[in-house]
């Protein structure tokens, strides 16, 4: 009787075994390498909006402060988005005729929102509130990244949950004087690790245990 | 469960004492092992399925969900992927944020202050307006449902001509072809029905319509009316009147078959103002007592200190009884209950002169009403704990059966129905869909495609309250505004806009519109224009017209008639009521109402023949037999449920199911009352046949869900006697539970409630209120047979004492927020734990769903989403969702969360104000604002000087099951029973 097995079949079986090995530990961590790259996660990447609005041009180089058009940041849960009448405020003066902003008048002379594609998402079970954490020192660049500075404006962080806690956890790394909240290009300063602390009893935050309690984003 | 308890034996049972004292259903009484088992399995769905497959099917079902189970997590996020801002920003909307909106939540006609709270433009939330004259900041079932009834994918959404889609246009032109007709004519044969109207402006514009065609006849028609309160007073008075009970003012209250805690038009400020009135006599140490008769259970009767079972028919001769009483005869002799009941209210009343009340309700014979004006005008009772006022309601010029009568003759030549359903809840002896086929033009205009718009030529959607202008007055009189809060979804047209077309032809289009209207009627004659806008903007801002309630008329008793024969009756005796939770079935296909346990019986999706023991004894029924009632030719079949404290011969049909109206919720479910209701007695018919047609169907009830295990689940207080709450001073027993960690300086506040069972009427407000606000699902009756109601809140009624008339009880039991709480240590992933502020949180997204902490729960108050509950609703349903609290997914649990996303709104507030405290009652659980008896305290136990603090000293105060030493943070103040109280009744 003929061999069954020619001799290269143990390598081969070995091979096999090996690559099925791999497999069970390298698919899981390619999964979530996937499911964290910025592909998925959108995180860098500026997505074709009905205007291209440059963040960079406007509260870069013109030096527009966010709550010109982001009114509630400091007062309700939400930012909120620009009404039209906004841009038309400036646009019906300068850049009248400007192909670019074709999309912006139309809306205004029919009446029909423009509609932005969504960058800054959550899970719907998370509530954030802008207000609360721009009255206690923490600025739109912690979150946001340096926005004045995007000539087409993108995710700059994925807002795992590991992102809020980060912060939640030891606010005193990331917490701002209120003159600094609107600053795009702040870097915590020397003191830092001085002034945090400072800072956190000023604002009244209530630091670690209370503030990574479920309650307080989960409801 | 059978259903089928051998009720002689349970009699006995509890008459010996070997019973339980407090109990909630026949079954729970018998304790047989079927109703045992039934506890211990402990989720009848859980237990069903754990019996299912056997290992290898679970091995290959546990294999297939881990495989499967990542595949959750994939799916888009629809409809949130685009950001849309205005193109120009209204003034006062932020994105985001809440509006409030003062309007009127409109009920049969009459009206309750309410705000509407909107979001983005829609309005997503009822509460109650605390600065309303009538309705003092309560609400009721009806008013919360109402922004499920403005979403309501069921309202009819089109102008239909023959029942095909048509519109507004083409109704218009065909109507304006017709009415040079009407002018010339005077409008003969012209027939306009409506709903019961109080509205100024309608009334006004009716007035105008009739002017314009004087030949017109005006009918008022609806499932329930008031005509035995205007005729009772017609015949006391010799004129139509309404009567409000002063209940602050009185000592006793004798409720002849009474209704002011039911609900009704004047639940909110009736019940209000008598728990009110409680409160004060309790807190004088005294107490206000509730005598009550009734011959089938309703809540007022549940709340009574001294209650009957009575037959309808012996009313007006109790009520003779105590009118001979009061003229200085003596008290009525027999030793029958009844009897010794009208002895124990006559001395009552008699002690009382001046300070008594007696009261009867909506359902009781005008004969009845009249007599109780004789009684209180004889006891001094009128003018001093009662006052009377004009008809709130507009009187038309005849009657349903005058309007059937005249179509039979073929006088009416055109049909006008404007927001009633006469085919479906007039009497079936009117025959009115057969009638209505003689009319040659019919025209419907309603907020459903119903039985009548069916029947009808020509139907019109109308416009919401929730999406109108408008008026309405309270029972008290005081005129309501209506204002808008979203544009017509549907281009539903307001009535008033309907009756301004009708009179001239042109309505909106061309004359005033609705607004128009309005302020039409309320402009003074010669008024400056900017004044009268400054006042009318001040009226719209308070939500109604300051000082407009009714005042009080000057009465005098007319000579009193003999009272009319009573028929002699053989048979058993029936009697109508509408629902408790759908009322006439105008609200039939609201699924919130659906599935809100009625309050006594705790079915859902149904109506039943409700029925004494002693009469299931006799004529051998159980509960869920279907029935037979039959009655001049006509029959009704529906399934019996045996109801403690009914009166032994009489039968209780409820109104508002047995709806026909194909692919509509309410689509045949339950009987159609209306078709036994006699023209004549419309709450009442005697010599009715009951048989047993030998089917059986089981109800689907949540009476036994969340039956929990222990001891003084419900306590009594009886006025001066020791108290029954837990010791204050006592020091806390030892735990096993680490002690909560120290309480550092920023929390803002210790949650907790206390809820007050003497002021619970059970009357679910605060249910519908919950499901509101915390987007809670609903998930149709076989769900709930299952066992898998979703209730955050659920009110478990007990009764106690004897089988045929026991006293009942009310609790509301919601999350106790244990301090240290059993579920937390059940959780293998730490879902379900404590915050710093005493909450008990649930955190969905770390759910997987053992349901470990829903069986650790000695209260039973966590609700599992078996199914995907929340998924397949309409775009339009999900308006209506509430954005502030997460529409929970398949597989998680779900609890009370003390409405967590209000305490996070005042937090984060006082947070921005360098942590200023909350004040009291900044934080209002839904719950709470919507109890029109305010039986609900929330707030900050840590401080002393908090309401809820206050009511916590309360001697009646205790913890519910403390004996396992959860500290619950929920507590209830025991409910309150006369000093030598009835059986059953004792502390």
């Amino acid at each position: 009787m003929a061999q069954l097995f020619t001799p290269g079949a143990d390598a081969i079986y070995r091979l096999a075994l090996m690559t099925g090995v791999a497999c069970l530990v390298g698919l899981p961590v390619l999964a979530a390498g996937i499911v964290r790259s910025n592909y998925v996660t959108g995180v860098g990447i500026a997505p074709a909006q009905p205007v291209p609005f440059s963040h960079k041009h406007h509260s870069g180089e013109l030096g527009i402060d966010c709550r010109y058009c982001h009114t509630t940041v400091d007062k309700v849960a939400s930012a909120g988005i620009p009404p039209t009448h906004t841009c038309m405020t400036c646009h019906s003066q300068i850049w009248t005729g400007s192909d670019m902003l074709k999309p912006v008048r139309d809306s205004y002379a029919q009446d029909k929102p423009l509609e932005w594609v969504r960058l800054n998402k959550l899970p719907q079970y998370v509530y954030y509130n802008h207000s609360v954490h721009v009255t206690k020192g923490i600025g739109c660049s912690t979150c946001h990244g340096d926005v004045t500075s995007m000539q087409l404006t993108y995710r700059a962080n994925a807002f795992e949950m590991q992102f809020c806690l980060d912060c939640h956890r030891a606010p005193e790394k990331y917490v701002r004087t209120p003159d600094q909240v609107w600053n795009m290009n702040w870097k915590p300063p020397a003191d830092q690790e001085t002034l945090g602390p400072k800072l956190v009893a000023q604002y009244h935050i209530r630091g670690g245990a209370r503030l990574t309690e479920c309650g307080i984003c989960h409801r | 469960m059978t259903g089928n308890p051998d009720l002689a034996l349970l009699r006995q049972k509890l008459a010996s004492g070997d019973g339980p004292r407090f109990w909630r259903s026949l079954d729970a009484v018998a304790d047989s092992s079927e109703f045992r088992d039934y506890l211990a399995a402990e989720f009848p769905s859980a237990a069903r399925l754990a019996a299912a497959p056997e290992r290898r099917g679970f091995l290959k079902l546990m294999a297939a969900s881990f495989a499967l189970g990542g595949l959750t997590a994939c799916g888009s996020e629809g409809g949130r992927n685009f950001e849309v801002p205005y193109v120009n920003q209204p003034e006062r909307i932020v994105p985001g944020t809440d509006l409030s909106y003062a309007s009127s939540a409109v009920f049969d006609g009459f009206g309750n202050g309410i705000l509407v709270t909107t979001r983005n433009g829609r309005p997503l939330k009822i509460e109650g307006n605390p600065e309303h004259p009538w309705s003092l900041g309560g609400t009721d079932v009806l008013a919360q449902a109402s922004v499920l009834g403005l979403y309501d994918p069921f309202r009819s959404q089109a102008v239909q001509h023959l029942g095909k889609p048509s519109s507004w246009a083409a109704f218009r032109a065909a109507l304006q072809a017709q009415m040079p007709a009407w002018h010339e004519t005077g409008g003969e044969g012209v027939a306009l029905l409506t709903g019961p109207v109080t509205s100024p402006t309608v009334a006004a514009q009716v007035a105008r319509m009739r002017a314009a065609y004087p030949a017109l006849r005006w009918f008022v028609g609806a499932g329930v009316g008031r005509e035995a309160i205007y005729e009772g007073a017609r015949r006391a008075y010799g004129r139509p009147l309404e009567t409000l009970p002063d209940f602050g003012r009185a000592r006793t209250i004798v409720s002849l078959d009474g209704d002011f805690l039911d609900l009704g038009p004047g639940q909110v400020g009736l019940s209000g103002r008598w728990s009110a009135a409680r409160r004060g006599a309790y807190a004088k140490g005294g107490l206000l007592s509730l005598h009550a008769a009734a011959p089938t259970p309703t809540l007022t009767s549940a709340k009574a200190d001294y209650g009957v079972p009575v037959p309808a028919g012996r009313l007006e001769a109790l009520a003779r009884d105590f009118l001979a009483l009061a003229g200085g005869g003596a008290a009525p002799a027999g030793d029958d209950p009844v009897s010794r009941w009208a002895r124990g209210a006559g001395k009552a009343l008699i002690e009382a002169r001046g300070a008594g009340l007696v009261t009867a309700g909506l359902t009781t014979s005008p004969d009845l009403h009249a007599l109780v004006h004789r009684l209180n005008g004889a006891l001094g009772n009128t003018g001093a704990t009662l006052r009377h006022t004009a008809p709130v309601a507009e009187q038309g010029t005849g009657s349903l059966a005058d309007l059937a009568d005249a179509m039979e003759r073929g006088a009416v030549k055109v049909l006008i129905v404007l927001g009633a359903n006469p085919v479906y809840d007039a009497p079936a002896a009117l025959d009115f869909a057969a009638r209505m086929e003689r009319v040659p033009l019919k025209i419907h205009a309603g907020l459903y495609y119903d039985e009548t718009g069916a029947h009808a030529d020509w139907h019109l959607p109308t416009a919401h309250p929730l999406e109108s202008w408008g008026d309405v007055r309270a029972v008290d009189g005081t005129v309501g505004l209506i204002q808008p809060t979203v544009a017509p979804l549907y281009n539903g047209r307001t009535l008033q806009d309907m009756l301004a077309f009708l009179t001239d032809g042109r309505g909106s289009e061309g004359g005033e519109d609705a607004l128009g209207l309005l302020k039409a009627r309320w402009r003074n004659e010669g008024e400056d224009a900017a004044a009268f806008e400054a006042r009318f903007g001040d009226a719209l801002r308070r939500g109604y017209w300051p000082d407009s309630a009714s005042a009080t008329e000057a009465v005098a008793l007319t000579q009193a008639v003999p009272p009319s024969p009573v028929p002699a009756t053989d048979g058993i005796e029936v009697v109508f009521r509408p629902d408790a939770t759908i009322w006439d079935g105008t609200h039939a296909d609201l699924a919130w109402l659906q599935e809100l346990p009625k309050p006594l019986t705790k079915i859902v999706w149904e109506n039943v023949i409700a029925l004494s023991p002693h009469l299931a004894e006799r004529e051998k029924i159980a509960t869920g037999d279907i029935v037979r009632v039959e009655a001049a030719g006509r029959a009704v079949e529906g399934a019996a449920w045996i109801l403690p404290g009914q009166d032994a011969d009489t039968v209780t049909l409820s109104l508002g199911y047995g709806r026909n109206v194909p692919d509509h919720l309410s689509s045949g479910l339950g009987y159609d009352a209306a078709t036994l209701r006699p023209v004549e007695t419309p709450w009442r018919l005697t010599g009715a046949r009951l048989t047993k047609t030998g089917r059986r169907r089981m109800q689907a009830t949540t009476q036994n869900l969340g039956t929990m295990e222990g001891q003084d689940i419900v306590r009594v207080q009886a006025v001066g006697a020791a108290p029954v709450g837990d010791p204050k001073t006592a020091p806390a027993p030892a735990s096993f539970y680490p002690p909560p960690e120290s309480q550092d300086r920023w929390v803002a506040a210790q949650w907790g409630m206390a809820i007050d069972l003497d002021a619970c009427t059970g009357c679910n407000a605060c249910v519908t209120a919950c499901q509101a606000e915390n987007n809670i699902p609903v998930v149709g009756r076989a769900e709930v047979e299952l066992g898998r109601w979703m209730g955050w809140l659920r009110i478990d009624r007990y009764y106690a004492g004897e089988l045929d008339a026991p006293t009942t009880h009310f609790q509301p039991v919601p999350c106790m927020h244990c301090e240290q709480a059993p579920c937390e240590v059940g959780c293998p992933v730490e879902a379900t734990l404590h915050d710093s502020e005493g909450l008990n949180l649930q955190v969905y997204n770390r759910c997987v769903g053992t349901r470990t902490c829903q069986s650790y729960c000695p209260y039973k108050v966590r609700r599992f989403n078996y199914l995907d509950y929340t998924g397949g609703m309409t775009p339009v349903q999900q308006q209506q969702r509430n954005p502030e609290v997460t529409v929970r997914a398949r597989g998680v649990m779900e609890k009370c969360t003390y409405c967590i996303q209000r305490i996070t709104a005042a937090r984060i507030t006082s947070a921005k104000d360098a942590h200023a405290p909350i004040p009291d009652g900044a934080v209002e659980t839904a719950c709470q604002g919507a109890c029109p008896t305010r039986a609900i305290t929330f707030g900050n136990v840590a401080d002393p000087t908090s309401r809820v603090s206050d009511a916590r000293k309360d001697p009646r105060e205790y913890a519910l099951l403390g004996h396992l030493n959860t500290r619950p943070r929920t507590t209830y103040l025991a409910g309150l029973a006369p000093a030598a109280g009835p059986a059953g009744r004792e502390g």
